[in-house]
C-alpha cells in the first residue's frame, strides 16, 4: 500500500513536471497568423482563361513570395507513407520555407474532404483546407457544387486529356493497380490470380481493404473480381458480387477492415490493395514478416486520384504553389519514389527526366483497365446496391 | 440572497401537496447554465444537423432523404444498431452490476475497489481500433485463445462455427466498455444502500434474497435504468469499433452515416444527416419510455 | 447461516466472479501486450516501444491533453452538479428533457458534430476558430458537452443515494444559502460520483480523435493516430503505453479525490 502511494506521487510529480516542461516550451509553432489578408496580386498568374502556358522561373518566385505572405499551407487526407507524400511534404517545405504545411486528418476519406471545404466556407482559420486530394470521382461532383477553383499549373499540357478537367478545376496527380498483398510467412503459396482465391487452401485468408460502400479500393477490387471473370462493365460489377458472395460462402472470406496491420499479424494473409500500398507495407516491415505483392493479370484494374484547390482556401497562392510542386518533376518523382505512377508519367519518361533506377521499381500497368468516370459511376452505384443483400449479413446466417 | 424556502420545503416533505403555480425566476438559475451550455455545443449543431438533412443531392431543399429512411437498408440498420445496444446495455448492465457489488459490498479488501475503479475508468474509453485489434489478438483466427482451443483439438472457427466478426463476437467486444461505464456509474448508487437496511431486514427475519428483492433493488432501479439507458446509448453511437471488425458485412446506422458523409464511394450527406436525426428521435423515443418506467419505480421512495 | 458463514460464502462468490470477470478484461491486454514485442524479426522484444519513444513531439502534445481535460472536468462539474440537483429537487417535470440532452452527444457522430462546430463558429459575431488558442477554447466547451452523459449520471446516481432533500432542509434550516449548501454540503457528499465523472471524462477527452483532427489541434489523439497510422506493431505498443498513462493519471486523481475530503466528516442523517 504504501509503496503504490509513493508510485502515485511519483507519477504525480511527473505529469507535473511534463506540464510545466511543455508550458514553458510553448507551442509557439502551431501559433497561427490572425485572419489571412489579402495576398499581392500575382501579374503573371494563369487562372482558368489563359490560354498560353506562363514562363517558368518569374510567375515562380513571384508566386512563392504570395504564399509566403500567406505564411501557410492547409492539406488533408495526405497520409506519409500513401505514394511517399511524407517526402513531398518535406521536399516542399525544404524547396519554400517560409511556408508552415498545417496537415488535418491524413486518414480523411473523399466524403470528409468535401465537408471540410463546405463547413469552413467563411472560416479563416488553420481548420480549413486549402488543396484537396480525392477519388476520381469526386472531381466533377466538387466542381458541379462550387467547391473547388481552376488552376491550370505551368505543366499542364503533360496530363492527359481524359485525365483532366479541361477549365483546370481538378486533374489527376497519380494513379496505381490493385495487387494481392501477401504475407509469405502465412501463405506458403502465394495466389496470383482472382481465380486462385476461391480455393479451399486460402480459407479464412483474404480480406478488402474495407467495406465496398465506403472504401474506393474495396469497391474497386468488387469491380475488378468480376472483370477477372471476362465480364465488362456492368455487367462485370454483378459478377463481382456474385464472385464474392461465392468467396463469403467458401470460408475464404474474412470480413474486417483489412490493412497492414491485419496483414503483418496473419489474422488477413491474403489482402487485396493498391500495388504501392503492398510495396511501401513490405518495406516498412523489413522482412518481420516478408510480403508479396502480385498483380493479377486477369481484372487488373488502375485507381486514379485528383487534385484540387477550395474554392474557400484561406491560402489560395500557398495552395496553387502547391500544385505546381506536385506537377512539377520534383514532385512527380517523389510520387515515383512511393511506387505510384505519376500522371507526367510518359511524358517525363519522353523527356528523359525520370532516373532509371525509379522507373525500374515501378510495376507494370500492361493490361490494366483504366475506366473513364462514367463507368466507374455506373459499377459502383451496381456495387454499393447490391452489397448488402448479395453478400452482406442478410444472406449469411449469424448466430 | 437568503431565499424563503421554509414553506416550501414543507409542502415537499408532506410530498404531493399541490402548492399554486408561481415560477420564481430564481428557480431556474440553477439549470441556466447547463441550457445556455448545451444550446450553444449540442442544440445548435443538431439543428444545423437537421438543416443538413434537408439537402438533396443537387443542394436544393427536400425532405426526400427522409422517405430514403424507410428504404430496406436504412430500416435494417436501426434495427440492428438497436439489438446490438440493447443486448450490451442489458449484459454490460448485469455483469458491471455484478462487479460493482463485489467490490463495494462483497467483502473484498478496499484496494480492490481502487483498482477496479481506475481500470474501469480507462477500460471504459478503450474502443475504436485499439479495441478491435486487441480481440483480433485474442479471438480472431490468429488469436490467443482460438489458438489455446486448437492445443485442446477444438477449432473454435471451423468446429464451432464462431466468428469474431459476427454479432456475438460484435457483443463480446462492445462489453468491453459497456461493463466499466456500468461499474463506474452504479457504484455511486450501492454506496448509498445503508448498512442500518441490511442489518434491520435480517433483525426482522429476512433472508439474503428478500433484503435485495425488497429493499436494495426497488432502491436502486432507477439508477439502474437510468444507467442502462446510459450504455444503449453509448453502444448506439459507437462507430469506429464496429468499422474496424466488420468491414461492410454488418449494417449498423452509424456505419451507414459514416458512408454517406466520410466515404470514398458513396456521397449523399444529406441522407447520412437524415439517419442521423433519425437516430435523434429514436434516442428521444427510447428516453420517453425510460422516463416512464423510472417514474413508476421511483413511486414508492416518495 | 451464521452471519460469518454466509460471510465466508459471500466472500468466496466475490473472488469467483471477480477473477472470471478479470480473465474477460486482461486476457485482450496480455494478447496486445504480446503482440507489442513482436517488434524485431523472431524475437520478442521493445523494438517497437523504441520506435515510438524515438520521436520527439510527445511531450507537447501529452501536456496539451492533460490540461484540456482538467479543464474540460472542471468546467462539466461546475455546470452539472447543480444542474442535477436542481433538476432532482426543484424541477423534477424538467428531468426528460435534461436526459435527453445529456445523452446527445451519443447519436450526433463526431464527425457531424465538429462541422456544426465550425459551421456555426467560423464566421462572424461568434468567429471562435481564427486562432490556435480561441480554437482551443471551443474545443474545451466541445468536450464539456461531451462529458454530460457519464457526469449527469453518474451525479444523478449520486444524489439518489444520499437524501438529498432532508439535507438540503437541514442545511437551510440552519441558515445556509444556495451557495453553501451546493458547495460545503453536497459536494463532499457526492465525492464518489464526482469521482467516478471525473474519471470518465478524463478518458474521453485524453484520447479523442476527430474533433481535435479537424479543429487542428495538436492534441494526444491526433499525435498518436500518426505515429500508428499503417504500422503493424506499433499501435500495439501504443495502446499498452496510452492504457498505462491513462491509468496513471487516473491513479492521481483517485488518490487527490481521496485525500482532499479526507479531512471533511460525511453528513450523515439517520
Amino acid at each position: 500500500m504504501r509503496t503504490k502511494n509513493f508510485a502515485y506521487h511519483l507519477l504525480a510529480l511527473f505529469v507535473i513536471a511534463a506540464t510545466l516542461l511543455a508550458a514553458c516550451g510553448a507551442p509557439a509553432a502551431t501559433e497561427v497568423p490572425a485572419a489571412a489578408t489579402e495576398a499581392p496580386a500575382v501579374a503573371t498568374e494563369a487562372p482558368a482563361a489563359a490560354t498560353e502556358a506562363p514562363v517558368a522561373a518569374d510567375p515562380m518566385a513571384a508566386l512563392y513570395e504570395a504564399a509566403k505572405g500567406e505564411g501557410m499551407l492547409t492539406t488533408i487526407a495526405l497520409p506519409h507513407d500513401w505514394c511517399n507524400y511524407g517526402g513531398m511534404i518535406e521536399g516542399f517545405k525544404a524547396k519554400y520555407p517560409g511556408i508552415e504545411v498545417n496537415e488535418l486528418d491524413p486518414g480523411a476519406g473523399s466524403g470528409e474532404e468535401i465537408e471540410a471545404i463546405k463547413a469552413n466556407k467563411d472560416n479563416p482559420g488553420p481548420q480549413a483546407p486549402d488543396v484537396i486530394d480525392v477519388g476520381l470521382a469526386f472531381g466533377p461532383t466538387s466542381k458541379d457544387e462550387g467547391l473547388i477553383q481552376p488552376y491550370k499549373v505551368s505543366t499542364w499540357d503533360d496530363i492527359p486529356d481524359s485525365a483532366k478537367d479541361a477549365d483546370g478545376y481538378w486533374y489527376v496527380d497519380y494513379y496505381g493497380v490493385l495487387s494481392f498483398e501477401v504475407n509469405t510467412a502465412e501463405v506458403t503459396n502465394a495466389p496470383t490470380e482472382y481465380a486462385d482465391l476461391l480455393k479451399p487452401e486460402y480459407n479464412g485468408q483474404v480480406a478488402l481493404s474495407g467495406d465496398p460502400l465506403t472504401s474506393n479500393a474495396a469497391a474497386l477490387t468488387v469491380w475488378a473480381a468480376g472483370l477477372s471473370t471476362g465480364a465488362t462493365g456492368e455487367e462485370a460489377a454483378q459478377a463481382g458480387l456474385e464472385y464474392f458472395k461465392a468467396l463469403n460462402e467458401a470460408g475464404n472470406f474474412v470480413p474486417i477492415d483489412g490493412d497492414s496491420r491485419t496483414v503483418g499479424i496473419g489474422e488477413t494473409p491474403i489482402l487485396i490493395d493498391w500495388n504501392y500500398n503492398s510495396i511501401a507495407n513490405d518495406i516498412a516491415l523489413a522482412g518481420n514478416p516478408d510480403l508479396e505483392t502480385n498483380i493479377p493479370t486477369a481484372g487488373s484494374i488502375a485507381g486514379m486520384y485528383v487534385q484540387a484547390i477550395s474554392a474557400y482556401a484561406p491560402h489560395p497562392n500557398a495552395a496553387k504553389l502547391w500544385m505546381e510542386y506536385v506537377y512539377s518533376d520534383e514532385g512527380q518523382l517523389a510520387y515515383a519514389a512511393g511506387f505510384c505512377y505519376p500522371i507526367r508519367y510518359n511524358a517525363m519518361m519522353a523527356a528523359g527526366t525520370v532516373p532509371e533506377d525509379i522507373s525500374a521499381q515501378l510495376p507494370s500497368t500492361e493490361g490494366a483497365f483504366f475506366p473513364t468516370i462514367d463507368e466507374i459511376n455506373a459499377a459502383k452505384a451496381i456495387i454499393t446496391a447490391g452489397w448488402p443483400t448479395v453478400v452482406g449479413v442478410e444472406v449469411k446466417q449469424l448466430p | 440572497m437568503k431565499p424563503n424556502t421554509n414553506s416550501k420545503s414543507v409542502n415537499l416533505t408532506v410530498g404531493g401537496a399541490l402548492r399554486p403555480p408561481r415560477i420564481p425566476i430564481g428557480r431556474w438559475l440553477g439549470v441556466l447554465p447547463f441550457f445556455v451550455f448545451s444550446g450553444l455545443f449540442l442544440i445548435a449543431p443538431t439543428l444545423v444537423l437537421a438543416y443538413r438533412s434537408l439537402e438533396g443531392p443537387d443542394g436544393g431543399l427536400t425532405i426526400g432523404n427522409y422517405l430514403l429512411l424507410t428504404s430496406e437498408t436504412v430500416v435494417s440498420s436501426y434495427g440492428m444498431s438497436i439489438r446490438i445496444s440493447l443486448t450490451t446495455a442489458i449484459l454490460g448492465g448485469l455483469i458491471g452490476f455484478l462487479i460493482a457489488w463485489v467490490v463495494s459490498m462483497g467483502g473484498l479488501p478496499p484496494r480492490f475497489r481502487l483498482i477496479t475503479t481506475t481500470f474501469s475508468g480507462v477500460a471504459s474509453n478503450f474502443a475504436g481500433v485499439p479495441l478491435a485489434s486487441a480481440y483480433v489478438f485474442t479471438l480472431g483466427r490468429v488469436g490467443v485463445i482460438t489458438a489455446l482451443f486448437k492445443l485442446v483439438g477444438f477449432d473454435l472457427y471451423r468446429t464451432a462455427g464462431f466468428s469474431l466478426y459476427s454479432f456475438l463476437g460484435l457483443t463480446i467486444v462492445y462489453l468491453y466498455f459497456q461493463i466499466p461505464l456500468m461499474v463506474l456509474t452504479i457504484l455511486p448508487a450501492l454506496d448509498g444502500l445503508k448498512h442500518e437496511w441490511r442489518e434491520a431486514a435480517e433483525n426482522l427475519g429476512a433472508t439474503p434474497f428478500q433484503y435485495w428483492r425488497d429493499v436494495a433493488f426497488p432502491v436502486l432501479t432507477p439508477s439502474i435504468l437510468g444507467t442502462m439507458i446510459l450504455l444503449f446509448g453509448n453502444s448506439f453511437g459507437a462507430h469506429a469499433t464496429a468499422y474496424a471488425l466488420t468491414g461492410g458485412l454488418f449494417n449498423l446506422a452509424t456505419l451507414l452515416i459514416g458512408q454517406q458523409i466520410s466515404g470514398d464511394v458513396l456521397h449523399n450527406p444529406g441522407l447520412g444527416y437524415a439517419v442521423a436525426m433519425g437516430m435523434v428521435i429514436i434516442m428521444a423515443l427510447s428516453i420517453f419510455i425510460y422516463s416512464i418506467l423510472q417514474r413508476r419505480s421511483e413511486r414508492w421512495l416518495r | 447461516m451464521s452471519a460469518s458463514s454466509s460471510a465466508k460464502a459471500n466472500q468466496l462468490s466475490s473472488r469467483f466472479i471477480y477473477v472470471f470477470v478479470s480473465l474477460y478484461f486482461l486476457i485482450p491486454l496480455g494478447a496486445t501486450f504480446y503482440w507489442s514485442l513482436r517488434g524485431a524479426k523472431d524475437v520478442l522484444g521493445f523494438e517497437a516501444y523504441r520506435k515510438l519513444f524515438a520521436d520527439t513531439n510527445f511531450l507537447p502534445a501529452f501536456s496539451q491533453s492533460i490540461v484540456n481535460a482538467v479543464a474540460t472536468i472542471l468546467l462539466s462539474l461546475l455546470i452539472v452538479v447543480p444542474t442535477a440537483y436542481w433538476v432532482t429537487l426543484r424541477l423534477p417535470k424538467l428531468r426528460p428533457v435534461v436526459e435527453f440532452i445529456t445523452l446527445l452527444p451519443f447519436v450526433i457522430p463526431a464527425i457531424v458534430l465538429v462541422f456544426g462546430i465550425i459551421r456555426l463558429y467560423s464566421r462572424p459575431p461568434l468567429l471562435l476558430t481564427s486562432t490556435y488558442d480561441s480554437s482551443r477554447v471551443l474545443l474545451i466547451c466541445v468536450y464539456v458537452a461531451l462529458s454530460f452523459p457519464y457526469m449527469f449520471r453518474a451525479v444523478d446516481n449520486g444524489l439518489r443515494a444520499i437524501d438529498v432533500r432532508t439535507l438540503t432542509e437541514a442545511a437551510q434550516s440552519l441558515g445556509a444559502n444556495w451557495g453553501t449548501i451546493l458547495f460545503k454540503v453536497i459536494f463532499p457528499n457526492l465525492r464518489v460520483a464526482l469521482l467516478s465523472g471525473a474519471l470518465l471524462t478524463f478518458a474521453i477527452v485524453i484520447g479523442e480523435l476527430t474533433i481535435a483532427l479537424y479543429m487542428a489541434q495538436h492534441t494526444l489523439g491526433p499525435y498518436m493516430a500518426d505515429l500508428t497510422r499503417s504500422k503493424v506493431y506499433e499501435p500495439s505498443a501504443m495502446a499498452i503505453v496510452a492504457f498505462a498513462i491513462t491509468w496513471a493519471a487516473m491513479g492521481i486523481i483517485d488518490f487527490v479525490g481521496r485525500g482532499a475530503t479526507r479531512s471533511k466528516t460525511k453528513v450523515a442523517i439517520d
